[in-house]
């Protein structure tokens, strides 16, 4: 090799240093690091406070799988939580899109009535609906006399379920809404077309030439309502904090509370290792499920 | 395709139906100008007087000038960071074809599958330690970390578009890199920058848990959101400022909203289908 040559290399590789260094020390330090860091904090008992933590080997395991009731409710509601949620955002989004995407007056605003929320931060929109929840139902318990109104959605330990998949698929419907006529745009007019000339009815059209068509969407948005079930923390934290008692208590939001309010912060990554560990499998598993029934145009 | 038939009865029933899906907010907007009184008495009854000293009370109560200052700081610094640190990086690891070059790319886009939730107790360690807790400029740069991952992996996919030709040109006109890739290169990655751009500051805007942790919250909030917390948090609500409180908390990032709102739907659309 010459020295000209050499030369030129060691300065591709200054440039290639300083040009990715800097975002992969971002990453280290804030994300990955700390991930391991959880992982080897999971097998300690640790307070946060002293400075070192005591190797307990494989009992905060041993005690969130065997022995610890909140995380068995809060593993039952959030997977609970998740599959209702992901199925009716999904249903409703996609129905929703599918009217939208025609060509029907005044779309545009429509669009945006339903997205509003979607920009509205998770914790203020858990606010307004225990507003709403209170206040609100009271007057329209009263103006409508219907029994739905008057009934305890924040109080009642079975409805209260109900009440937080209500607001977390009303917040984030807008979202997938639009990936779903993102979607829809895809379709090429002249395979409508030419079914509507074959007499296809609009509902075996949608199932047999729309729906297999955006499979790619149905695959995101699913992908996406997943993992932002499985790990949803914000509106449950304004809207009920995980009560009354632990009825609406997250995964995320029982890490929280283990590390932040019983100090217990070992335990705590543990809990949250597992979490990690379920949201992997859910979501790959999800993927290549959904991917098989993608089909090209 | 043709209008379909009924278009006009579809039209008036979504109509009605989206004004039931906002009714909440419209609510909010309604009580953030009653008294108390009238709040307890009827929520859905038009105010008959306007008051707007709600406003002026929760903009004193929420120190709204000085926290709108701060979640902008924090807004303004993470997102510009991101956009900095991703763009570099995101085509430089785009243009190199090395085996390094591919283990640097999987290092820096992994973190997409790691929930924040996942290590967010020992972020708080880290963070301590580098002693960025208790200061928005620490939350900024707490920020780059989180947010590089997903927008790297869409300036990487996007620098394909960019002809090569265009690096050499730069090369040859003997302009440092640096300077050729903010003169040449970044003005053709705009597409993706206002996408990046709208993703991060509405998430960071919007953020709850990173600053709660950051900023540990409890006394003095310093971000609209967490003021918003700490303002419902109290023991005996006073809804009419609190609505008052809610409108000031979701008027900028609705502002944002209606003047990028085409940009914005592109941008999350495109960070979601490319994550």
């Amino acid at each position: 090799m010459t020295a000209g040559r050499r030369r030129a290399r060691v300065r591709r590789g200054i440039e290639f240093l300083w040009m990715t260094a800097p975002a992969v020390i971002a990453i280290l330090l804030f994300v990955e690091v700390p991930f391991l860091m959880s992982v080897m904090y999971s097998f300690t008992k640790w307070n946060g406070l002293d400075k070192a933590a005591k190797f307990i080997g494989l009992a905060n395991y041993k005690e969130l799988l065997a022995t610890d009731p909140a995380f068995g409710s809060a593993m039952i509601f959030t997977l609970v939580f998740t599959v209702l949620t992901v199925i009716t955002i999904n249903v409703i989004a996609l129905l929703l899109a599918v009217i939208l995407d025609m060509k029907i007056r005044g779309k545009n605003v429509l669009r945006a009535a339903f997205y509003v929320p979607n920009i509205i931060s998770l914790i203020v929109i858990g606010y307004v609906w225990r507003f709403i929840f209170s206040r609100g139902f009271d007057s329209l318990g009263s103006l409508t006399r219907m029994g739905i109104f008057q009934l305890s959605w924040l109080g009642d330990t079975h409805l209260v379920f109900f009440s937080v998949v209500l607001v977390s698929v009303w917040q984030s419907i807008g979202f997938y809404m639009v990936i779903y006529i993102a979607g829809l745009q895809t379709v090429p007019r002249e395979l409508l077309e030419a079914s509507v000339i074959d007499g296809t009815s609009p509902v075996g059209r949608f199932f047999r030439i729309t729906l297999p068509l955006i499979m790619p969407s149905v695959t995101v948005a699913v992908f996406y309502s997943l993992s932002n079930a499985l790990k949803t923390f914000d509106v449950i934290f304004s809207l009920t904090f995980g009560g009354p008692g632990t009825a609406t208590t997250s995964i995320a939001l029982d890490i929280y509370k283990t590390a932040f309010s019983d100090n217990r912060f070992g335990y705590g990554t543990a809990k949250s290792v597992v979490l990690f560990l379920l949201i992997l499998v859910v979501t790959v598993t999800q993927l290549n499920t959904f991917k098989r029934r993608e089909v090209q145009a | 395709m043709r209008r379909p038939r009924g278009a006009p009865a579809i039209s008036l029933l979504m109509a009605v139906l989206a004004l039931v899906y906002i009714y909440p907010l419209i609510l909010v907007a309604i009580n953030s100008l009653k008294t108390f009184a009238q709040i307890m008495e009827n929520v859905m009854a038009f105010p008959f007087q306007l008051r707007w000293e709600n406003f002026a009370n929760a903009f004193t109560l929420m120190r709204y000038p000085n926290l709108f200052l701060n979640t902008l700081v924090v807004t303004c610094m993470g997102t510009a960071g991101v956009v900095l640190l991703a763009s570099t990086a995101g085509f430089k690891l785009s243009r190199t074809r090395t085996r390094v070059s591919w283990f640097v790319f999987l290092l820096c886009v992994a973190p997409m599958m790691i929930p924040f939730h996942s290590f967010m107790i020992a972020l708080v360690k880290v963070a301590k330690t580098m002693h960025l807790t208790n200061s928005i400029w620490g939350l900024g740069v707490v920020y780059w970390g989180l947010g590089v991952p997903l927008s790297l992996f869409m300036y990487h996919g996007f620098a394909k578009t960019v002809p090569a030709e265009l690096d050499d040109c730069a090369a040859i006109d003997g302009a440092r890199p640096l300077r050729a890739f903010f003169q040449v290169i970044f003005p053709l990655l705009q597409p993706v920058t206002v996408s990046v751009i709208v993703i991060n500051a509405m998430w960071m805007w919007n953020d709850f848990l990173l600053p709660l942790l950051i900023l540990g919250g409890a006394k003095k909030s310093q971000t609209l959101q967490l003021a918003a917390y700490n303002f419902f948090g109290l023991y005996k609500i006073e809804w009419q400022n609190a609505m008052a409180g809610v409108l000031l908390t979701i008027t900028p990032a609705i502002v944002f909203y209606l003047i990028l709102q085409r940009h914005i739907i592109k941008g999350m659309v495109a960070g979601a289908v490319k994550g």
